[in-house]
């Protein structure tokens, strides 16, 4: 062992090293958040809790009940239900979704044709029973309201919900910016 | 290899013989990174033997993929390894691209190559954090947890997860990357040396560090590759094997990087080998961003990949795919076997399928890095003294939700 290589053993050089940064840190401000009482604002697009869209036209939901998305679901957590109505038009009679068992992909999003299904970025829901959870078509309609009132749902549409997938008739080579003008 | 430990034939006898005391660890163990249960007989503080028991988490998430379509099984393979899942989503892909026969554009191979060296990156942060916890340095789990919570944030603003993020498709990916969201990861990778610096600075040379890791758990190459190590514990004992430079995915052939690899392959060396690699992956994804070009981000496969929304209502064809598609799955998937494997952070990920050219896998098999490294724990601890289990399974970096999948 080398004389320095001894000082430094005796007077634990590296253990000082490792405090002093650990005291630079003291000082410095802290990155911590308190939770409950210091909240954080979900980013734009976070995927949370579901909502059916309400057509503002008619202010029922837009969802036709095609079944789309129970197919696509991977944890089958969606149940529609459907019936016959007047001039033999199909009628969402309940929509239904176990949140519980949901895992948030999304998948379902992309699947429905027609938009009528989105997530929104609220993510703070608790409670004390199961039934609570098992969110019932006016629910989502009610969360629509809620959550992605005025421009906001559209918004997000544009941005988040959207697969951007290539349209059989544009070549691969188009850019990004050719592809949105056909 | 039998001869080189203590475990050798029947050992009931020496139980009864040297008064064995036998401890059960786990499964609700906080330094067994999950619910790993560890049998272990000790002669005082020696590990005589150590039987690993796992399945505590088991999902059965390759028979459930046998019963839903290739869409579909994504968001299970978030939860294989639900530390880096985006590495995950990515493997799971890039095994069905190849299946499938189809090529993605070059943005996408960017983007995708950026996202799984942040990936590895935040797991190797999870992995420093917790194994320093276990050997005993708590402000290193503090330090790292501050810069994985950055990498989720940029995480979260891509696809709108932090943890699952189910960000890649077949094809592609969910959504393309905004140039203010590549300027944020290039700040984040201009700033995180120093912070690699800061780790090194608490522990690389403290003294405490060296003598828990220093000639713990050594395995040789030979018998690291006997076992069927990969990733980094393999790379520790010095065989420079990487998935990225061997079957080049991705965009691995057109940036600089180097295979990081250790010498004696003892807990120490993985250590290395790990914190080389944060560099490393920081210079790829600085280069990735570099050069990344314009261009589509889906792969032009209209039988495996959604059509475009807008398209969906106005056009007949493109209606009639995105039902077919999403109820039954891609029709037209080619009959046969294949394996693909793919680096993330923990090894070599390889998923098998045996496709009957239904939209559904016939049968889909993960061969994942935790089940082989944690059938090698007995290997590794075994000879050694009861607090070196807990440096062993922090140095094999496991995760049991791949495990036992
Ligand atoms: S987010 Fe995923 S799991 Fe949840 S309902 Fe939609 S498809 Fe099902
Ligand atoms: S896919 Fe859309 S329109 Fe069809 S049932 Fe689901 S929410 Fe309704």
């Amino acid at each position: 062992m080398t004389a320095t290589e001894l000082i430094k053993k005796v007077f634990f050089i590296e253990v000082l090293q490792g405090l002093a940064l650990t005291f630079k840190h003291m000082v410095s401000h802290s990155v911590t958040r308190q939770y409950p009482t210091e909240k954080r604002e979900p980013v734009p697009g976070a995927r949370g809790l579901h909502a059916l869209v309400r057509d503002s036209e008619t202010g029922k939901e837009k969802c036709v009940g095609c079944g789309l998305c129970a197919a696509m679901c991977p944890s089958q957590c969606i149940h529609i239900y459907t019936s016959e109505g007047d001039d033999h038009k199909k009628v969402v009679d309940r929509y239904e979704i176990e949140v519980l068992r949901c895992v948030f992909c999304a998948l379902c999003v992309e699947a429905c044709p027609f938009g009528a299904l989105a997530l929104t970025d609220f993510f703070e829901y608790s409670g004390y029973t199961r039934e609570e959870f098992y969110y019932k078509k006016e629910r989502l309609l009610e969360n629509w309201d809620k959550y992605m009132a005025g421009d906001k749902g559209r918004e997000y549409f544009e941005k988040f919900w959207r697969p951007k997938a290539i349209d059989f008739r544009t070549p691969v080579t188009a850019t990004s910016e050719e592809r949105k003008s056909v | 290899m039998e001869d080189t430990h203590i475990n050798s034939g029947n050992d009931n006898s020496r139980i009864a013989a040297k008064e064995l005391m036998t401890l059960s660890m786990g499964p609700q163990h906080p330094a067994t990174h999950g619910v790993l249960r560890l049998v272990l007989d000790l002669d005082g503080e020696t590990v005589v033997k150590c039987t690993p028991y796992v399945g505590y988490l088991h999902r059965g998430v390759e028979k459930l993929a046998e019963h839903r379509n290739y869409m579909q099984i994504l968001p299970l393979t978030d939860r294989l390894d639900y530390i880096s899942s985006m590495s995950n989503n990515l493997g799971y892909c890039i095994a069905v691209e190849k299946l499938f026969g189809i090529e993605v554009p070059e943005r996408t191979e960017y983007i995708r190559t950026i996202v799984a060296e942040m990936s590895r990156i935040a797991n190797h942060l999870l992995w420093l954090a917790t194994h320093a916890l276990d050997v005993g340095a708590m402000t290193v789990f503090l330090y790292c947890f501050r810069e994985r919570e950055a990498i989720l944030d940029l995480f979260e603003r891509l696809c709108g997860a932090r943890l699952t993020v189910t960000y890649p498709r077949i094809g592609g990916l969910k959504n393309d990357v905004d140039s203010q969201w590549l300027e944020d990861v290039y700040a984040f990778t201009g700033e995180f040396p120093m912070r690699v610096a800061q780790y090194e600075t608490l522990i690389n040379k403290n003294r405490i560090w060296l003598q828990r890791t220093r000639g713990i758990g050594v395995i040789s190459a030979q018998e690291a590759i006997n076992w069927g190590m990969s990733g980094p514990v393999l790379r520790g004992s010095g065989v420079p094997y990487d998935v990225r430079k061997v079957t080049r995915y991705g965009v691995y052939d057109k940036v600089k990087w180097e295979v990081c690899t250790g010498k004696n392959g003892d807990v120490y060396d993985r250590y290395r080998v790990r914190m080389d690699e944060f560099l490393q992956s920081n210079s790829i994804i600085r280069q990735c961003i570099e050069q990344i070009p314009q261009g589509p981000i889906m792969a032009d496969a209209p039988k495996y990949t959604l059509p475009a929304k807008d398209k969906v209502l106005t056009d007949m064809e493109h209606l009639i795919h995105h039902f077919v598609l999403i109820t039954k799955g891609p029709q037209t998937a080619p009959e046969g076997e294949m394996y693909v494997a793919t680096e993330v952070p923990k090894g070599e990920l390889g998923f098998f399928f045996v496709s009957d050219g239904t939209g559904k896998p016939y049968r889909m098999r993960v061969r994942s890095p935790s089940f082989v490294h944690v059938s090698a724990l007995p290997r590794l601890c075994e000879g050694e003294l009861v607090a070196d289990i807990i440096a062993n399974i922090g140095s094999i970096d496991i995760v049991l939700g791949e495990c036992d999948r």
